[in-house]
């Protein structure tokens, strides 16, 4: 026995050798987790059959994420791949063995509603710092009220679910982040939700059904992006955002609005957002701000904003009017995204030039980056790119995307005509 | 590069420096912006006032030796800069990172003891990208990771979920096979000891390979005192001889013989005979009861030997073959009791298991 032992040191044993050279086993657990943390969860649980030291290795990743990438089948049967899907999220949440801090589950082929309440409730119960769920198929998915005892909770993201939290929630005390897409919520729920969590950030909501005025309540909220239909939004207390992203995916009727509502929509909006930095009115939300009375110009002057986008029809007057009071009221502003609307009623051409007088001198003092798309070359759109080039001492570059090919060579044309105020500006165009 | 060189290239600037001690002794000076970098290095510097000269040099962490120190500053080098594009960055870090597996474990390591996070992240995504997809065998090859778990311990997940005796069978033909292909390995490595190799019984080789410290006496011991064991236990050794006697009689009878793990180990004895590996880990299975239950033996028809073992061995080579794919449908298979999942890309045999019936 002891000759054959000497004979076989030299070649590859588990002895001390092989120790020298498995630097990997060694590394501090954290460092581990994160290796594994970055693996699909197919691989890294397979990592527990590599050797002694990482048996169990896996068993305590913080980081499970259940998506497509991380479980692929091949078959198409699909009650088979449900069953293997839930059988292995099962599994691995049985055999894991630690705190889980992020739980992520979106796979296209989920759709047992039951499975994932008991899963829920497992993570639930360890100390959960993010849950991503996001329910492709089938019906609106109901989380148990277990999700709502997580308060450890940092960053909750849901698609396609009703949020119906239990009567006794109070909120999620640590929650920074929390984006709501394709979800149904009331009302009441909703604000409830935004005002009891104080720590929140950043609040995504896209298309949500249930709550027609948004009313925000979140003091250190710094990051807003909203895409739905709702008839109103304002904000209490929101000193600290300065990132705003708001699409009204609607067509509202001015007319009808006017005569009933004469405040000013526009001073509204802004009259609680003093450190605003990015600002992207998407859609036909002008349209919504130009309701009611618009001033020449806000009050309080949006110093920190250096970005905005804004999604207008150059035709409408009155969004006209709005667009160049926001513009007006932005001194330091650097760069500027005009995206135009096609309207389906073609308003006949404007004799005037809507932008052609402007008494504010200092205006775009700083702009140095513009982006003008969608626009077809007719006399409105024209008359704010010629608006914008003499008016612009320090712009460097403009660049222009037609909708259409259609009165391509007729743009061009024009636009080589129109003075520039800067020396250095840069008209790119780009092909449609 | 060292401190000299780098300061001929600025030699107007009044350039501070930091002062670094490695683990193994050796001091060097190190520009601030680059050294700062670090957080480690940084809470140094600004809280306990050190490396601000030779004497009072920061030593740095045992994990960080020379080599690991100069490429850490390249690093540290290039991204303390402040003006570079995201893009810049990127590709820098993607070079950076082409280096050998042993010596990217040493810069993780060495990274995170300097608590350089970015640096940490990088490397481990590099690591992780190493690891993904590959093979058990592969991944241990890379990292030179000791196969140092049983074959029960390896698939011992699978146990948990049920005992079917059908899965039990499986893990035991797969864990012959693949210690059948580990030791014609190892033997091929060895030329020279080749001839003495054989002159020993495998079964010690194995032991030892597997960390064993029995040697074959107390392994036989170990063997004797099962069979007692097993003599004492009436009821499952008549089991036993009745569904091997109905091995022979139909192939079928194999699935009766599943019923009963120690049947399940006959089986494999009866099989491993022929070839010349055993299994020590598990005393269960092991071929040297072979010879002295002599009774066994004389079951087993040798042509229906033969026979059986290249099923079993077929069998165990196409598991070995797909074992990712095995191991997924090994976990969901244990939760259902319907053989759909089980059928591999049969003969028939293989087929006839799938179709056995149930307990």
């Amino acid at each position: 026995m002891s000759i054959v032992i000497k004979q076989r040191e030299p070649s590859r044993l588990p002895s001390k050798t092989d120790a020298e050279f498995d630097r990997i086993s060694n590394l501090p657990g954290h460092v581990i987790y994160q290796i594994l943390s970055r693996l699909p969860i197919r691989d890294a649980v397979r990592s527990s059959v590599l050797s002694r030291k990482w048996r169990y290795k896996w068993a305590k990743i913080p980081c499970l994420v259940f998506d497509n990438h991380c479980l692929n089948f091949s078959s198409q049967d699909q009650s088979f791949i449900k069953n293997k899907l839930v059988n292995i999220i099962d599994h691995v949440l049985l055999l894991h063995n630690g705190p889980i801090h992020k739980f992520k589950l979106s796979h296209r082929d989920l759709l047992g509603v039951t499975d994932i309440d008991r899963w829920i409730l497992c993570i639930s119960r360890s100390s959960i710092k993010e849950v991503v769920l996001e329910i492709w198929k089938g019906q609106c998915y109901k989380p148990p009220s277990c999700l709502f005892n997580c308060q450890n909770l940092v960053h909750l993201e849901l698609f396609n679910c009703l949020l119906e939290p239990p009567l006794m929630f109070k909120g999620f005390k640590n929650l920074k982040s929390l984006d709501l897409q394709h979800i149904t919520i009331t009302q009441d729920v909703f604000e409830k939700l935004v005002s009891s969590c104080p720590s929140l950030e950043r609040l995504t909501l896209m298309n949500f059904t249930g709550v027609t005025h948004l009313v925000i309540d979140a003091p250190n909220l710094q990051f807003f992006d909203i895409g739905g239909i709702f008839e109103d939004v304002s904000f209490l207390n929101t000193v600290h955002l300065s990132y705003v992203s708001i699409g009204l995916y609607v067509n509202i009727d001015n007319e009808e609005n006017d005569a009933r509502d004469n405040s000013s929509k526009l001073l509204r909006f802004f009259v609680n957002l003093p450190h605003i930095r990015r600002l992207e009115i998407q859609s036909y939300f002008l349209k919504y701000l130009a309701m009611g009375y618009v001033p020449s110009r806000l009050p309080n002057l949006c110093v920190d904003l250096n970005h905005l986008s804004i999604c207008i029809d150059f035709d409408d007057l009155e969004e006209n009017t709005a667009a160049l009071c926001l513009l007006r009221s932005c001194p330091n502003l650097l760069e500027l995204e005009m995206l135009a609307r096609p309207e389906e009623q073609s308003s006949m051409e404007r004799s005037t030039n809507f932008w052609e007088e402007d008494h504010w001198s200092s205006l775009f003092a700083h702009l140095r980056l513009v982006k003008v798309s969608g626009i077809s070359g007719v006399k409105s759109d024209m008359d704010f790119i010629k608006f914008l080039l003499s008016n612009s001492p320090v712009l460097e570059q403009l660049t222009v995307k037609p909708a259409s090919q259609e009165g391509e060579w007729e743009l061009m044309k024009e636009l080589l005509r129109f003075r520039r105020a800067s020396i250095y500006a840069e008209v790119i165009y780009l092909d449609p | 590069m060292s401190e000299v060189d780098m300061a001929v290239i600025k030699p107007e600037m009044m350039k501070s420096y930091i002062w670094l001690q490695t683990a193994d002794g050796l001091i060097q000076q190190v520009e601030q912006e680059v050294a700062m970098f670090c957080p480690m290095i940084c809470h140094e510097v600004i809280q306990k006032d050190m490396g601000s000269s030779k004497n009072y040099a920061i030593s740095l962490p045992q994990r960080v030796n020379p080599a690991m120190l100069s490429l850490i500053l390249d690093y540290c080098r290039f991204h303390q800069v402040p003006g570079r594009s995201n893009k810049e960055r990127k590709s820098f870090d993607e070079k950076f990172i082409r280096m050998d597996t042993k010596r990217l474990c040493e810069l993780t390591s060495a990274a995170d003891s300097l608590q350089l996070k970015p640096l940490v992240d990088l490397t481990s995504r590099a690591l992780a990208r190493i690891i993904e997809g590959k093979s058990p065998e592969e991944i241990r090859e890379i990292f030179h990771l000791p196969d140092d778990l049983t074959e029960e311990e390896k698939l011992e997940p699978l146990k948990n979920t049920t005992d079917d005796p059908r899965i039990r069978l499986l893990n035991r033909l797969y864990a012959k096979k693949r210690k059948e292909l580990q030791e014609r390995q190892k033997l091929k490595n060895i030329e020279v000891e080749e001839e003495r190799v054989d002159d020993r019984s495998v079964d010690d080789l194995l032991s030892f390979i597997n960390g064993d410290n029995g040697d074959s006496k107390g392994i036989k011991n170990s063997k004797s005192k099962k069979k007692n064991r097993r003599r004492k236990d009436q009821q499952k050794n008549t089991s036993a001889n009745e569904a091997i006697k109905n091995h022979n009689k139909e192939p079928n009878g194999l699935n009766q013989v599943c019923h009963s793990a120690e049947v399940g180990q006959k089986v494999r004895a009866g099989v491993g005979a022929t070839s010349n590996l055993h299994d020590v880990e598990d005393d269960i299975f092991d071929n040297k009861n072979e010879p002295d239950d002599g009774d066994i033996d004389d079951e087993i028809d040798p042509a229906l030997k033969e026979k059986i073992d290249r099923e079993v061995e077929d069998f165990a080579r196409r598991l070995n073959s797909d074992w990712p794919e095995r191991m997924q449908e090994i976990l969901s298979f244990g939760h259902e009791r319907k053989p759909v999942h089980f059928s591999l890309n049969g003969n028939g045999s293989l087929r006839r298991y799938a179709n056995s019936e149930q307990r």
